[in-house]
């Protein structure tokens, strides 16, 4: 091209310039609208359309029940409940067989290979014991659970339902300043807040997504159920005659679950009045037509989009994890293993909070899933209080069967009614687990907000313990 | 018995202190009054900022055709006269201005700065009008703040990131990289009178307390105005349906371009948020108070002037509303639907 083309082309592109000036400020909306008035006029003459209506009016039937003022949130709940319950009782079984055989019976066959083979202790430790035994406790605890919630809530979603969980909710989110769709996002988080935090995906509004990823981790995740009813059923529930117990433990968790939807209300509300006060947000929610689930398919996208991929993130970083549980518990400077030292110098610090440093030591190493966080606090407790009998050595995380032994080797670690609330508490206001860091990160693109996600709830535990314990001690010591 | 004492009174202590950190932590972080709020503001007062601010004031008043001397220069950036005189000394120094008998006028190097400086403080106003939640009356503040730190490639960046846009929110035209600006347009509101008919296409940005109260009246840019009645300076009109009477003052802030011939006065559109359940309209359009986002995304959905719209069904709590248009149901909130007009239609013809 030469020189006169190019100024010739430069003088035409100034002049459009120019004259966009004139034509005003609304041109962009006209071309739409006459883009929308050409293409209805060319369908009205070749589209003829017949049967649609009938079709629509079982849908507004069926919406008019699911949406209506009186039966639209006991339908919810309902439903919601009902998908809960058959996670919990449905992934007992397959948790306990997946456990019996990586852990029961794998482990001791793949140590004594280990032994036959001459392989060093420390080599053995590291690979067998600590690697390997957090990859099998990860799987063991969080396939079954996962594989069953995910297809559940896709075929939820493929139905049509769940749109209207989020059409009906919002208006709960947005005094809260954000999207009703995180009412699913949320409901997701429950099962894991990685998937969770994919989950977020569906909202389209960068700021309201922000919100719903930050936020996720204040669903109580499958993870971390489990913790809430043993601490709860150990210091809550002993605090009531026998009969009552059970009710009442299982009380106490629900209102630490109710206390994180609490927390997410209240910080979504926060950060869309501070720091994301300035980013784009735009509401749209489409309710889709009902249809009849692909169950394959469903079963399909579920469980390698949700399932495979959080697994395989979790085992990705248990493995270092387990390596790192192990040389903290056997690896010695002088006298004291690195775990004693660190929790003998951390234990002060930790007491302020109602916490301790057994605690604090293994919610920093436990940090791929929250699954592990109550086998490495009895290793790290036994190790500490030197119990013997109890366990499978030193820097192997273990679970014992029945409540009342865990009772004891925490009664022995001297945990009180206080450290078991704060447990509570700061199991569900923590950082959210490696997988999530990093899902979060992938999902952001961003350090910084996923810093926020990070630390915004390790400072409010923090800050929540720190009162909790204060306050105890102001009123009960 | 001590040592639980001893537990009593330390843990008061620490309950205190406690409380003393968290205190200090949003004092650090609250957002406009806080710490880091604070050294921000003052690192904006810095000699560049200000010159800058001087250089887009003279560009105003030559473009408006008013003088400018050293006291509308100090009474505008809100500095002292003394200041006033150091700063215009320095615009001298540089060559950027010349003083003529104290009326100070731009040279050709000064125009080309400030309409430089003009130009990315105009784009980044369209972008936070459209791209960020950022309240309209903040827009030409933040816009302030940003232009004396951000590279003119970034802003070019953005500039093409967006369509290349030619007006700003307000409805200014924003210069062309070569630094070319049309003339102004149009009739201040103050100086219409009875009868005549008009499109808004400026609202004055500053001073911010007035624009505030515009914008609470719901007044935009490409609004259609028809003057009804001037009495002792005091200006009445209709504006999509709706009475406004303005003060001197405040009209004097809107620009208005004429309408010629007969045009037909733009009747009262309903609100969409008025639809009861079961009934149709037409869509009229959508208020330009809905942009950027939001505004594509109904539009993409079918949300614009000629479509059908009938409202289907309310939320278990009430808000949102279904509503189908193009054969989809959609939930829109009522602070939307509040922005969309539309005609009522009659059951008849269905």
């Amino acid at each position: 091209m030469n020189d006169t083309h190019l100024k010739e082309r430069e003088n035409i592109l100034s002049e459009a310039n120019k004259a966009r000036w004139d034509l005003g400020i609304d041109l962009h909306d006209t071309v739409i609208e006459s883009i929308y008035e050409d293409a209805s006029r060319i369908a009205r003459k070749a589209v003829k359309q017949k049967g649609e209506k009938a079709a629509y009016a079982l849908d507004l039937r069926i919406d008019k029940i699911v949406t209506s003022r009186w039966l639209g949130f006991p339908i919810m709940f309902l439903l919601l409940a009902l998908v809960f319950w058959l996670t919990v009782t449905g992934a007992n079984y397959p948790s306990g067989l997946l456990a019996s055989f990586l852990i029961d019976y794998m482990h001791p066959i793949l140590k004594g290979v280990a032994a036959s083979i001459h392989m060093p202790w420390w080599l053995d430790g590291v690979l067998i014991d600590g690697a390997y035994l957090a990859m099998a406790w990860v799987i063991a605890v969080m396939l079954p659970p996962m594989a069953i919630f995910f297809p559940l809530f896709t075929l939820l979603e493929d139905l049509g339902y769940l749109p209207r969980v989020a059409f009906n909710m919002d208006s709960l989110f947005r005094k809260a300043g954000a999207h009703g769709k995180q009412a699913l996002t949320m409901s997701m988080g429950f099962g894991c807040n990685a998937a969770g935090v994919i989950a977020a995906r569906v909202i389209d509004s960068p700021r309201e997504r922000l919100i719903a990823i930050i936020t996720n981790n204040f669903s109580l995740c499958n993870g971390r159920w489990p913790t809430q009813i043993l601490i709860a059923s150990i210091f809550i529930g002993g605090l009531v005659p026998a009969q009552l117990a059970s009710v009442v433990s299982a009380g106490a968790v629900v209102g630490i679950a109710v206390l994180g939807i609490f927390f997410s209300l209240v910080v979504s509300w926060g950060l869309s009045k501070s720091v994301l006060r300035g980013e784009a947000s735009a509401f749209s929610l489409e309710l889709p037509p009902y249809r009849p689930p692909r169950i394959w398919q469903t079963l399909y996208t579920s469980l390698i989009d949700r399932t495979i991929i959080v697994l395989w993130r979790a085992v990705i970083f248990a493995v270092p994890a387990g390596i790192v549980i192990w040389l903290v518990a056997n690896v010695h400077i002088g006298e004291l293993s690195l775990a004693e030292y660190f929790i003998q110098w951390s234990n002060p610090f930790a007491f302020v909070f109602g916490l301790n440093g057994v605690i604090l030591l293994a919610y920093i190493i436990a940090i791929p899933a929250n699954e592990i966080v109550i086998p490495t606090i009895l290793m790290l407790t036994v190790l500490i209080t030197g119990a013997n009998g109890v366990g499978a050595g030193t820097g192997v995380i273990f679970e014992l069967n029945s409540v009342g032994d865990t009772a004891n080797i925490l009664h022995a670690g001297g945990w009180t009614l206080l450290t078991g609330l704060n447990l509570m508490l700061f199991s569900l206001l923590h950082n959210p687990c490696s997988t999530t860091i990093y899902t979060i990160f992938k999902e952001t693109r961003s350090v910084k907000w996923t810093v926020v996600s990070t630390f915004l709830p390790i400072v409010l535990g923090f800050m929540v313990c720190f009162f909790t314990t204060q306050i105890w001690y102001l009123f009960f010591v | 018995m001590i040592t639980l004492l001893t537990v009593g009174i330390q843990s008061g202590i620490l309950f205190f202190l406690g409380v003393v950190v968290v205190l200090i932590f949003f004092w650090i972080f609250w957002p406009k009054k806080g710490l880091i709020a604070l050294f921000s503001k003052i690192k904006m007062n810095n000699q560049r900022v200000q010159l800058e601010d001087a250089l887009k004031y003279l560009f105003d008043c030559e473009y408006n055709k008013n003088l400018c001397n050293m006291n509308s220069i100090a009474g505008n950036l809100n500095i002292s006269d003394d200041s006033a005189s150091q700063l215009i000394e320095r615009l001298l120094v540089l060559g950027l201005v010349t003083m003529d008998d104290n009326t100070i006028s731009l040279t050709d190097t000064g125009r080309s700065y400030s309409l430089r400086v003009i130009r990315v403080h105009r784009i980044w106003e369209r972008y936070l009008a459209d791209e960020t939640s950022v309240a309209q009356a903040d827009w030409h503040n933040e816009a302030d703040r940003i232009e004396h730190f951000v590279t003119q490639e970034d802003t070019e960046k953005l500039a093409a990131q967006m369509g290349n846009p030619v007006f700003d929110p307000h409805g200014d035209p924003i210069p062309s990289i070569d630094g070319e600006l049309p003339e102004p347009k149009g009739k201040l509101l103050s100086n219409l009178k009875k009868g005549v008919t008009g499109r808004i296409i400026h609202i004055e940005d500053e001073p911010r307390s007035i624009y505030e109260q515009l914008v609470v009246e719901g007044l935009y840019p490409g609004m259609q105005v028809y003057v009804t009645d001037v009495d002792k300076g005091k200006t009445t009109f209709i504006a999509n349906g709706d009475e406004c009477t303005l003060t001197p003052l405040f009209a004097s802030q809107i620009t208005v371009e004429l309408l010629s011939g007969t045009v037909p006065l733009a009747p009262k559109y309903e609100l969409l948020s008025s639809l009861a359940i079961g009934e149709k309209a037409e869509i009229a359009g959508i208020s330009p108070n809905c942009r950027g986002q939001q505004r594509r995304r109904l539009m993409d959905l079918g949300v614009v002037a000629g479509s059908l719209v009938s409202a289907e069904m309310k939320s278990a709590s009430g808000d949102p509303i279904g509503y189908r248009v193009m054969g989809a149901t959609i939930g829109i909130r009522k602070t939307q639907a509040d922005l969309i007009f539309v005609h009522k239609k009659n059951d008849t013809n269905e």
